[in-house]
């Protein structure tokens, strides 16, 4: 469980960094940067939350099939 | 204890990456007046002064502030060794001080073609030269200004941001 509440502040912090650079590059007008930005941040929080996502398949899987 | 010594480390170098940057920004337009304010007194010296060219960049080399003060001197030595043309000695100041202006590209090719016209004419016609670099830095200046209105305050919080970013994704 302590690697969850980790994981999960990291996501946050994550977030709200790219949320203030989105911010800030949008107010100077640097739009598509911002968007990039965004994007990246996307991609590396979607690929944590894979990982997380695939432990818990293995552990229904090894529950529920029998091998 | 070594991770954060190591985050304050990387925040440190980002936030003062980005206000170097930012300090890049601020000394352009400052420059740009500086080296307005030289063509002024260069202008002043040739119309009413009559002063020849070496004592006019020596006189300026005393007025003006820093890194514009030692290409004056340059200007003034090269000329005062007497081997060179006024565009050689002009060219070569330039270049060597160049590293420690904050300039673009643009600016350097106005000077350059400044220091092409300086000391070929009569008086009037170099003060009509004078009134075309001025004009041009003139236009530089305000652009100068719009960017670092634009991006100064950008550079600074986009500096402390990557840094505190980095820190996430390493930790």
């Amino acid at each position: 469980m302590g690697i969850d509440v980790d994981i999960i502040f990291k996501i946050a912090g994550v977030g709200l960094v790219v949320a203030f650079l989105h911010t800030i590059l949008d107010q100077v007008g640097k739009k598509e940067y911002a968007q990039w930005v965004t994007l990246f941040g996307f991609i590396y929080i979607l690929f944590m939350v894979a990982s997380v996502v695939e432990d818990l398949f293995q552990k229904i899987k090894s529950v529920f099939l029998f091998q | 204890m070594f991770k954060l010594i190591g985050a304050a480390i990387i925040i440190i170098a980002t936030t003062w990456a980005g206000f170097e940057a930012a300090k890049k920004l601020s000394m352009r337009p400052r420059q740009l007046r500086q080296l307005k304010v030289a063509m002024q007194s260069l202008e002043a010296e040739i119309m009413f002064g009559h002063t020849p060219l070496k004592e006019a960049a020596r006189k300026l080399s005393k007025q003006m502030a820093k890194p514009l003060s030692s290409f004056f001197d340059t200007f003034a030595n090269r000329l005062e060794s007497g081997e060179t043309t006024v565009k050689e000695a002009w060219d070569d100041s330039l270049k060597k001080i160049w590293q420690s202006l904050a300039l673009k590209q643009g600016e350097f090719e106005i000077l350059s073609q400044f220091g092409e016209t300086l000391g070929k004419s009569d008086k009037y016609h170099q003060q009509k030269q004078i009134m075309l670099t001025m004009a041009h830095l003139e236009r530089e200046e305000t652009d100068a200004l719009d960017r670092q209105g634009k991006y100064e305050k950008m550079m600074k919080s986009l500096g402390f941001l990557s840094g505190l970013l980095l820190i996430i994704l390493l930790m």
